[in-house]
């Protein structure tokens, strides 16, 4: 979970405005006053990666129950594995026990702060990799309320930021933040998360559709501090306003630092993982 | 061929058959008791091992709408398979993956049938892995059909699709270089194809002898195999080449007067060929091509190439529609015995991304040649947690009568496959 710090030299930038609005002191302000807000947002989410840094690597299991308007339940449940890349994404390697017709079926994700993410399927009952395309952002995992784009790497370059402010939510105290995604293909204009002041670990997003409206609200709770330093999430409940169906994700069997290397994340052991 | 001549064929062949049928099943009987006695020797033996087990139990309903040309032939069917996977890691760097598969056919005998699609034992190195037994592997990107993929006889009474592939004897041997890998085979023991019987549809209008296969090597399936094959992965590209030597895993259907069938004739062949797929967004470029020699046939060369390009979350549904295009070419032509040697794939591919997983595939192969085309539609969905059901439908439309595919005009048929996984 790097970044390109190269890419956060705001200080010139703001000067280089400063000076441009030296005639217009009212513009002049507004502008400051926006690109403090943008520096303080960035601060934030610099902060709320680098205390992540140095994790190295990780497993864990998931459960997913989604849950339709009529309360209807479906479960899934998978395991994974993520290696921390200094200076770029992290790769991720991920494999379905539950629903037991996709058993089996892994994928493997190089994902770049940048660039297209580079994405490889398993599917164990013809032995066969496959390529796939990393465009689908938007869509639904597994039938889910998540999109692609809400589990994937959450790397500082993929939105530009802006501090709205200090608020309590459920008695915690929060950073207020907007985040706009600058990777294509987003199903969304931006969203606004709440970051805990003082784990500074996020405890709320909420979604905003392609026409900026209302979309989903997402509520992360019980955090456990992994190696006294890294804070994981236990549960994540995404609510769609729109449709009513709303999907739980809850996290297990975390462990940190189990001796994953690169050769750990290729094809070969994609075929081999259990 | 004159009609009377046919029959006289087929009696003939009824004949043989049931000579053969007792000693198949014999055969047959002996298999699936030392299948169970392995499968209960291996259950006993590692009591303490942990076994992780998947697998399915699938039903499946075929109707037929056209009355067949031998009167013989049933316009339904209904069969019944299992597939279970059994795995255990051995030590620190070994695991034992056992994948019996069997099969139990209301009427072809040829279809009932049971097999080790892996039996397999696999040791993992620093920078190679290690794997002897019985495996399956997979070569190839396309999606009409796997040029490159040689190494596993197909299962072909499983279906038309030839994805269903026997358990090949090997030993393998693969090396991670920081480029990429290398794989080596070693494959002692041939699979012969499996072919569905007089009984069993879709079938050929003359009955295949599969048991009285001939073989271009003296010693026929003894004769043991090489491939190796290098693959990387290069910024949006996948690449690899393979070469092989051995057994072609295709056989040509040679007609034997005296048995009154077809017989598989399997020759010896040396493969080179190129497997390329370039990932680029929405859009997904494929190419498979080889070129083959051998003694009995001519040397030639055939491709499959083309694309995949994937409409993402349609108007903010979650929903995708995926197109596919491939031509299919073999240069011994019209006349040569490929059957897709000028042809084209269409394919329309939607998935609703729903929490049932409801996917819908439809395709049409059609040849240029003017032979006719081929029509498969096949929807999916899952009901519950474990069960998925599979609709499909294949037909075929012929435009000339001495057209290879008009063996099949009147094998058009409607599956309902219900599967339950655990």
């Amino acid at each position: 979970m790097m970044f390109n710090n190269a890419k956060y030299q705001s200080t010139p930038r703001a000067f280089c405005l400063a000076a441009l609005c030296l005639s217009t002191t009212i513009v002049c302000t507004t502008a400051l006053a926006d690109q403090a807000a943008k520096d303080r947002g960035l601060e934030i989410a610099i902060a709320v990666q680098a205390q992540d840094d140095g994790f190295g690597d990780s497993e864990s299991a998931m459960t997913m129950t989604l849950i339709n308007r009529a309360g209807k339940e479906s479960v899934r449940r998978m395991r994974s594995r993520i290696l921390e890349v200094p200076g770029d994404g992290d790769k991720s390697m991920s494999i379905f026990d539950e629903p037991a017709d996709v058993k089996g079926t892994a994928s493997l994700t190089y994902s770049h702060a940048n660039e297209a993410d580079e994405q490889w399927l398993f599917l164990p009952a013809l032995k066969r990799v496959k390529r796939i395309s990393s465009k689908n952002k938007s869509g639904p995992f597994m039938g889910s309320e998540f999109a692609f784009e809400d589990i994937s790497s959450q790397e500082v370059d993929k939105y530009d930021y802006t501090y709205l402010g200090d608020e309590t939510v459920d008695g915690i105290a929060v950073h207020k933040i907007e985040a706009v995604p600058t990777y294509k293909h987003s199903g969304y204009t931006r969203l606004i998360n709440y970051i805990d002041t003082e784990r500074l670990v996020p405890i709320k997003v909420e979604y905003f559709d392609r026409k900026n409206a209302a979309l989903k609200t997402l509520s992360i709770s019980d955090y456990e501090k992994h190696m006294d330093k890294y804070w994981r999430a236990g549960k994540m409940e995404m609510q769609n306003q729109q449709t009513g169906k709303r999907t739980v994700l809850t996290w297990s069997d975390y462990a940190f630092q189990t001796g994953l290397s690169e050769k750990d994340f290729n094809s070969n052991s994609l075929k081999r993982l259990r | 061929m004159s009609t009377p001549c046919k029959e006289a064929l087929s009696i003939r062949s009824n004949a043989h058959s049931a000579s053969t049928q007792i000693a198949v099943g014999v055969r047959k009987i002996a298999l699936a008791a030392s299948f169970s006695t392995v499968m209960s020797l291996i259950m006993m033996s590692s009591a303490a091992a942990e076994w992780d087990v998947r697998g399915n139990v699938t039903g499946e309903f075929t109707l037929f709408p056209h009355t067949p040309i031998h009167s013989a032939n049933q316009a339904s069917n209904f069969s019944l398979s299992t597939e279970m996977e059994f795995y255990s890691e051995v030590g620190n760097a070994g695991s034992l993956t056992i994948t019996p598969f069997a099969r139990i056919d209301r009427h072809d005998s040829e279809r009932t049938h049971v097999d080790f699609r892996e039996f397999l034992y696999t040791h993992v190195g620093d920078t190679w892995e290690a794997r002897v037994g019985l495996g399956k592997v997979f070569f190839g990107v396309a999606e009409s059909l796997n040029l490159v993929d040689i190494i596993n006889q197909t299962d072909a009474v499983e279906n038309l699709s030839t994805d269903q592939k026997l358990g090949q004897p090997m030993v393998n041997l693969l090396l991670i270089r920081d480029w990429g890998s290398i794989d080596l085979y070693l494959l002692p023991g041939f699979r012969e194809r499996t072919f569905a019987g007089v009984n069993g549809r879709p079938r050929l209008p003359v009955p295949i002898d599969a048991d009285s296969a001939r073989y271009e090597s003296g010693d026929g399936n003894d004769h043991i195999d090489l491939a190796a094959r290098v693959s990387t992965v290069a910024g949006d590209w996948d690449l690899a080449a393979h070469v092989f030597h051995g057994t072609a895993r295709d056989p040509e259907l040679q007609f034997d007067p005296t048995l009154g069938a077809l017989v598989p004739f399997y020759a010896q062949t040396t493969q080179i060929g190129l497997d390329a797929q370039a990932t680029l967004e929405s859009w997904l470029l494929k190419t498979e091509l080889v070129h083959r020699q051998g003694d009995t046939f001519d040397n030639h060369t055939a491709l499959v190439t083309g694309f995949e390009y994937s409409f993402y979350d349609i108007q903010g549904s979650g929903a995708d529609i995926g197109i596919v295009a491939e031509y299919l070419m073999d240069d011994r032509g019209e006349d040569g015995p490929a059957l897709l040697q000028n042809d084209a794939l269409i394919g329309l591919r939607f998935a609703l991304n729903d929490s049932n997983s409801t996917d819908a595939l439809l395709g049409v192969i059609h040849d240029f040649d003017g032979k006719g085309s081929i029509l498969s539609l096949e929807a999916n969905r899952r009901f519950g947690s474990s069960v998925k059901g599979t609709l499909s439908y294949t037909g075929w439309s012929v435009s000339e009568a001495d057209s290879a595919l008009i063996a099949f005009d009147r094998e058009d048929n409607v599956r309902l496959e219900l599967g339950y996984f655990f």
